[in-house]
């Protein structure tokens, strides 16, 4: 499935590959504070290319980050399309009718694309340098501290889990589905209004059919194994902070406390 | 007429890093009207090849010839619906397929996607019950009620009712009960017999294979490891062990009955003709 780029790890060896996954959610999220810390342009510009410099050191090639943002071309015009048409300060560029276009609305689209850009960059280097077991467990270690209020942070790391776990397989389902339909003279691409729904359900049915099966299946299967909910748990793998997280997390901490400070300096 | 690939590769999620060539230029010449089986360990490309057949992957580089149709890797065919009619697939699980409320409107979905209109193909899908055996107390039940083994029953008389003069099936007895599997099996050899089908069968099950299909196709590591008659195969020990293959249980007890002097012959293949053999030297 080619659409899917969106969120899918890049099985590659690279130092962001190897970054403890609670390094890398904290470094991500001091990163996008960052870059959504209202600055000056060579700040920005300052931001976007250590994000560029993360992306090479990556190794997950710009072809896969451009796939990345395909959804998202038409959430950006929309964007330009209400600035033009509400931020009125700045000079006159250009008027059409009753329309009239302000440089204030060409800066403000560019400053919240290059920020949304860099946002979708991050996230992107994010997931597909981690494996998405390693994010919960990730997530599961930072919200560990919520169990104090009575959170239930393993249920809900479990849960992701479990998501996460089946994307793939409902994914390879899909696919296998639309290709026994296909057989059957199923055309998924073209057709009158009737002929896709009826397409659609050809898919829709079996695939609940078949998730619901899985879902008890796999009830079956873990309490076999003897799960039980909120049950004190040992884990498989421990995760254990290196030096090299720390200093991707002291780095991000900077570049935050930088991209505040610069608020006021510059 | 043969189904021709002509230095066909096929690679999954090409221009990624992950890319992964799972079929690698093949040269392959099936012979229609015949039953052959596709065999080879788990991704040796066995799924991928025989997904060509019916235009659901198109091939990266090369080409295919199947009935008229002519497949160039980055040309577009035209009229791949009337080749899907016309080459039927059935895939492993295919009981996963299911989902009209019964089971007649389930098997008739396929002709009616065809063209065909609501009485013939409600026509066909009572063929096609008839031929898997199921009578018409199945009619008006939900398919998704059914067991494991009538469901796939129903899916594959959902492919037959459109009567392709091409039939490939992956796995199609993996999961079902002896009986079943060789009432399935029957049904193939029946149906290639009566209406000259050409069976293309991807199976792990040696012995079946043995038994029912006359031509052979052997995949590792993508590549079409051998090609010929079922018998070549499975009497050839140096073959056996490359492919990783086991003799069949009957070659096996051939080969002990022709040690201790009994004249069978290379084709009597099913234990029903070595069984007429020995009877006959034995009562003279």
């Amino acid at each position: 499935m080619k659409t899917a780029v969106l969120g899918k790890y890049m099985p590659l060896n690279s130092p962001i590959h190897n970054l403890d996954p609670r390094a890398k959610i904290i470094a991500m999220f001091l990163l996008i504070v960052a870059v959504f810390v209202p600055q000056n342009y060579f700040v920005t510009l300052g931001l976007f290319a250590i994000i560029l410099i993360c992306v090479i050191i990556s190794r997950i090639g710009f072809k896969y980050i451009l796939q990345a943002f395909k959804p998202l071309i038409f959430m950006m015009f929309f964007l330009l399309v209400i600035n033009i048409l509400t931020v009125k300060n700045g000079t006159l560029l250009a008027s059409i009718g009753p329309l009239s276009i302000y440089t204030g609305a060409l800066s403000s689209t560019l400053a919240v694309v290059t920020r949304l850009v860099m946002m979708i960059m991050l996230t992107t280097l994010l997931t597909a340098t981690t494996k998405p077991l390693d994010l919960t467990l990730g997530i599961e270690y930072i919200l560990g501290p919520l169990k104090i209020v009575k959170f239930p942070v393993h249920e809900v790391a479990m849960m992701i889990s479990i998501a996460l776990r089946f994307i793939p397989t409902i994914i390879e389902e899909t696919m296998r589905i639309m290709n026994s339909q296909k057989s059957r003279g199923v055309d998924f691409e073209e057709g009158k209004l009737k002929e896709k729904i009826s397409a659609i359900l050809s898919l829709i049915v079996p695939l609940f059919a078949a998730a619901f099966q899985r879902a008890y299946d796999l009830a079956d299967a873990m309490e076999a194994r003897g799960y039980v909910p909120g049950a004190n748990r040992t884990k498989y793998r421990k995760l254990a902070y290196r030096f090299s997280d720390f200093v991707v997390i002291f780095f991000s901490i900077a570049i935050l406390g930088l991209s505040i400070a610069s608020r006021f300096v510059l | 007429m043969a189904i021709k690939f002509k230095s066909l590769s096929y690679v999954y999620d090409y221009g990624m890093p992950y890319a992964h060539k799972a079929v690698d230029s093949i040269d392959l010449a099936i012979r229609e009207g015949v039953i052959t089986a596709v065999i080879g360990e788990t991704g040796s490309g066995k799924s991928t090849m025989v997904e060509h057949l019916n235009a659901l992957l198109l091939p990266t580089e090369g080409e295919l010839e199947v009935l008229d149709y002519n497949i160039i890797a980055n040309e577009k065919t035209k009229g791949l619906k009337n080749l899907r009619k016309q080459v039927g697939l059935v895939f492993q699980f295919s009981e996963y397929q299911l989902f009209e409320e019964t089971v007649i409107k389930d098997v008739a979905f396929g002709p009616k996607n065809f063209g065909m209109s609501e009485e013939e193909a409600t026509k066909k899908a009572m063929m096609a019950l008839k031929l898997v055996g199921l009578d018409e107390s199945y009619y008006e039940l939900s398919p998704l009620e059914l067991s494991g083994g009538q469901k796939r029953r129903v899916a594959i008389a959902g492919i037959l009712a459109s009567e392709p003069k091409v039939i490939v099936l992956d796995e199609p007895t993996a999961g079902l009960d002896p009986r079943g599997a060789k009432d399935m099996i029957n049904l193939f050899v029946e149906l290639n017999k009566k209406f000259n089908t050409t069976v293309i069968i991807v199976s792990h099950d040696n012995e079946m294979v043995y038994n029912y299909c006359e031509d052979v196709v052997v995949m590792k590591k993508g590549k079409v490891g051998f090609h010929g008659k079922t018998v070549d195969l499975f009497w050839d020990n140096k073959m056996l062990e490359d492919f990783n293959l086991l003799e069949p249980q009957i070659v096996t007890f051939k080969k002990y009955l022709m040690e201790k002097g009994f004249e069978l012959k290379k084709e009597d293949r099913t234990i029903e003709a070595i069984a007429k053999r020995v009877a006959k030297e034995v009562n003279g």
